[in-house]
């Protein structure tokens, strides 16, 4: 398809004498750069095609197998369970803004989790949140990097608003991020014995590292009227706070699941766990809902299909494409390059 | 007359002085091309009818095959009302019988304009009829007459009568007129006219200092049009159209995001992405096609005059063409947004964390960006070495750029939003498999669309590309420097020679001399007459198709 171009003069021999720069300068300003003059023969798209198609039904099939793997142990299996209507108790369930926001109320609930196949350690374990703007801009925006680095020192935390100070003093960290800390807690219990849920290490390191200051501790945080979410332990520094770290993460889409631990251990089939959990979140005021997910996760990540059957797409239908290239090159076959192509050759053809 | 009969006798003859003011070598060639790629051409010259009517034979704008309407003033009724002296009954007398002429004449075209195969038409008018057709009750006509003529040959014309007539076709036809002239009576034409192209040369340089262009020799003109001015055009469609697309897709993608943040205008990209995306990440490209894209190349450019017709009709530039590529950028950014927003609601990597907002923007952007550079080199049609590195290396900037902005805190009050992106991306293979995937979902439209079109649809410059798609292209530049022949010198002339067209008409642009008669009587006579080499030369820059009419004179 590609061919690469010179072009002969006798003049280049007395230019290249005088240095090849004067060369080079004189091919750019003259408009004859060697040049490769690409032609999109049908050869060349059923190949390109058929090229496509065998790269990406691999790797589509291998993406797939991370989700769908044969071997048992290798599977990676999600159980979801949603848990905010059910936990809301029966009284209660035409008002359920005011149960959640009255303190009086004990708001513990379980809850049984059937595992279908077996799942591998470790297990991980969110909490995920429909409908929930993240995403939204004064959401986003509301948050102060510096605060959490640097803690009290730092002064300029407008950007919080306005959850900035409460009694004339400053909130750390501050921001409607950090004030609307989900506060849900669960454990998990197996056959009568406790399953130990790991919750270090559930942040990413970079934000643990170098986002939260080792030296910073929460000061003033949840004390103002309007409780927006849970509270933070202020003998503890951000930096531990892996709550925190994970929230303040800020998710792309209005339903997100956030990493609350890990399970170390396996589960069987058939097993059932009991959650005991504490419905403290308040997602009823705006039509929220809360599910509680269990997971495994292979090399790739989570039960996601999507690249795997996007790559074995793609690379079918160029397959597909491929064949009906070949079919209609053989069926319609346009004479190439041929001159009576050429519309003022054609007999037709009037000016 | 009587005092020159007085003085004039008895004079010795002492000889004769004759001036040679031939074409300038390639003319004819060079508007016999033009007419082939669609560009009418009109001669505007002070000369009498006789000469510009011999020069217009020369030029191949006239041929005996043509029907010629002749508007002139010096038929024999116009010239009895001059003698007559009264100036007003001479200027109204003129008048009627130039609106009589143009009406016969632009009847006679009117029937030729409607039989499929009727002659070619030709227009001749002399400038003292011009300067009342160009009256405005006479001018439609006129207009519409010289329209519908393949040449028009306008002689005496002053130069102002020049500039009168290009702002007639240019504000009556409203079509792009260019015109080209070497003297100082030039420049009102070329001032008028849309592009003015001036002769540098032996009149001097008025001309060329009125002029948009200016280049050394009428043939050059073939060069000016048909090479660069197409690649010219072809390079701007090329540029803006790409601009908008790759903006568009930019923008889309971010757009869909919207819906998705209860529409509170939260910016899906890092505002430093979106500032330096117009300005590095695929700048340089863009430019490197407008300067060097070459659909084929000049040689061939001039070998087949047609393909102008495409810059004529405006083909690169409707507006199906940019619904098109609006199409594209619209199904792009949906493929951006829509593969790496659901692939990315799960955990990625086996340490089971979340990606937030920012992960995921980026890992958007640099998608669109490695998708954008690549689209642009599925349109080039020629690709350079500075094509390679202008995206490459707009890609590298990419992420060299991302690579330092993720990797720095600073001490300035900046959100850290994106601080450690980058790296946390690449330490998960959903990256890789994503950078490789949704680049390749994007293209997949564009690249079948191309195929279907190149294959069912071609334009013509993509037949003429694979009519000569194996041939080595020799850039146009030996053929300005000198070729250098295998043959000895008396070889090649004999050659040449031999290659010439046989001598077809009598006119040959020179008033009294024709080779055609003084053959004809040497071969009367028996004697043997050798080639003129004025008349060699003249035949050498004619187009060599033999001409299918027979030789009425040997």
């Amino acid at each position: 398809m590609c061919r690469r171009i010179f072009s002969t003069c006798g003049v280049a021999a007395v230019r290249i004498v005088s240095g090849k720069m004067v060369l080079s300068f004189y091919l750019f300003t003259q408009q004859s750069l060697p040049a490769c003059k690409p032609v999109l023969t049908p050869g060349w798209v059923i190949a390109i095609f058929l090229f496509m198609g065998v790269i990406f039904i691999p790797v589509g099939l291998v993406t797939l197998r991370a989700s769908h793997c044969v071997i048992i142990h290798s599977m990676v299996v999600e159980i979801v369970d949603r848990y905010d209507i059910d936990c809301v108790p029966e009284p209660s369930r035409m008002d359920k803004v005011s149960y959640i926001q009255d303190d009086s109320i004990p708001k513990n609930c379980s809850r049984f989790m059937k595992v279908h196949k077996y799942m591998k350690a470790p297990i991980y374990i969110y909490y995920q949140l429909d409908n929930y703007y993240q995403n939204h801009r004064r959401y986003v925006k509301s948050r102060s990097d510096k605060q959490l680095l640097d803690g009290q020192k730092y002064h300029d935390t407008s950007s919080c608003q306005p959850v900035e100070s409460n009694n004339n003093r400053p909130i750390v960290p501050c921001g409607l991020i950090a004030w609307s800390l989900f506060n849900d807690t669960f454990e998990f219990i197996r056959e009568g014995a406790e399953l130990k849920v790991n919750r270090k290490n559930i942040a990413w390191k970079s934000d643990r590292g170098h986002k939260f200051g080792k030296n910073v501790y929460p000061f003033n945080f949840q004390n103002g009227t309007l409780i927006g979410g849970g509270k933070l332990n202020p003998e503890i520094p951000l930096s531990d706070q892996e709550d925190l770290i994970v929230w303040m993460r800020t998710s792309a889409l209005p339903s997100f699941r956030k990493l609350y631990g890990r399970i170390e251990k396996d589960l069987d089939v058939d097993d059932v766990v009991v959650v005991n959990l504490m419905n403290n979140y308040n997602t009823y005021s705006f039509g929220g809902k809360k599910k509680l997910v269990l997971s495994t996760s292979s090399w790739l990540g989570g039960k996601n299909d999507f690249l795997g059957h996007a790559c074995v797409f793609v690379g079918c239908s160029s397959l597909t494409l491929a064949i009906i290239f070949m079919l209609l090159h053989v069926k319609y076959r346009r004479p190439y390059g041929d001159m009576s192509f050429l519309p003022w050759n054609r007999k037709s053809f009037s000016g | 007359m009587q005092v020159a009969e007085l003085i004039e006798k008895d004079l010795i003859l002492i000889g004769a002085t004759a001036i040679e003011d031939k074409l300038q070598e390639g003319v004819p060639d060079c508007i016999e091309t033009l007419s082939r790629a669609g560009i009418k051409i009109w001669v505007l010259t002070g000369d009498k009818m006789e000469t510009a009517i011999n020069i217009a034979y020369a030029c191949n704008l006239l041929n005996n095959e043509m029907k010629q309407f002749i508007i002139s003033s010096e038929t024999d009724g116009i010239r009895e009302v001059e003698e007559r002296g009264d100036q007003v009954e001479i200027a109204r007398f003129i008048k009627e019988e130039v609106k009589k002429q143009l009406k016969k004449c632009l009847d006679e075209a009117q029937q030729y304009f409607y039989s499929v195969s009727g002659p070619k038409l030709a227009l001749i008018i002399d400038g003292k009829c011009l300067m009342y057709a160009l009256d405005p009750s006479l001018r439609i006509m006129l207009l519409n007459l010289s329209l519908n003529c393949s040449s028009v040959v306008c002689c005496r014309v002053s130069p102002l009568q020049k500039a009168q007539v290009t702002s007639l076709v240019k504000k009556g036809a409203r079509k792009i007129t260019l015109s080209i002239g070497d003297g100082a009576n030039d420049v009102s034409m070329i001032q008028a006219a849309h592009i003015g192209v001036g002769i540098s040369g032996l009149e001097g340089m008025q001309a060329v200092m009125a002029s948009d262009f200016a280049i050394a020799q009428f043939r050059f003109l073939k060069d000016l049009l048909l090479v660069h001015g197409r690649w010219s055009y072809i390079r701007l469609c090329k540029v803006v159209t790409y601009f908008f697309y790759k903006n568009l897709t930019f923008t889309l993608t971010q757009f869909w995001f919207t819906f998705y943040t209860g529409f509170s205008g939260q910016r899906f990209y890092d505002d430093w992405f979106q500032s330096l995306y117009n300005v590095i990440f695929t700048a340089l490209p863009v430019i490197i096609v407008g300067l060097f894209d070459k659909d084929v190349g000049s040689s061939l450019s001039k070998r087949y005059p047609e393909l102008y017709k495409e810059g004529i009709k405006n083909m690169f530039f409707k507006w199906r063409v940019v619904a098109i590529w609006a199409f594209f950028a619209v199904y792009q950014s949906l493929v951006f947004y829509y593969f790496v927003t659901v692939s990315s609601s799960t955990s990625q990597g086996s340490s089971g964390k979340m990606f937030g907002l920012w992960d995921v923007s980026t890992m958007a952007f640099t998608c669109v960006v490695v998708t954008v550079n690549l689209r642009l080199l599925m349109i080039c049609n020629s690709i350079t070495r500075w094509h390679y590195i202008s995206v490459g290396g707009s890609i590298v900037a990419w992420f060299l750029f991302i690579f330092l902005y993720s990797g720095i805190m600073t001490p300035y009050d900046r959100q850290e939003n994106i601080f450690w992106v980058i790296y946390v991306l690449m330490s998960t293979f959903y990256f890789y498999i994503t950078l490789l995937l949704v680049p390749v979902a994007a293209l997949l439209g564009d690249f079948l669309y191309l195929g279907v079109q190149r294959w069912f649809f071609p334009y013509d410059y993509q037949i003429v590309q694979e009519i000569h798609k194996d041939e080595a292209d020799d850039s146009g530049r030996t053929d300005l420097l000198g070729i250098d022949n295998q043959l000895t010198p008396d070889e090649a002339r004999s050659y040449a020679l031999s290659q010439l067209p046989r001598e077809l008409s009598k006119h040959t642009g020179f008033a009294f001399d024709s080779p055609g008669y003084e053959s004809f009587f040497a071969s009367q006579l028996g004697v043997y007459a050798p080639q003129k080499a004025w008349d060699v030369a003249r035949r050498a820059s004619m187009r060599s198709k033999p001409k299918p009419k027979p030789n009425k004179i040997n």
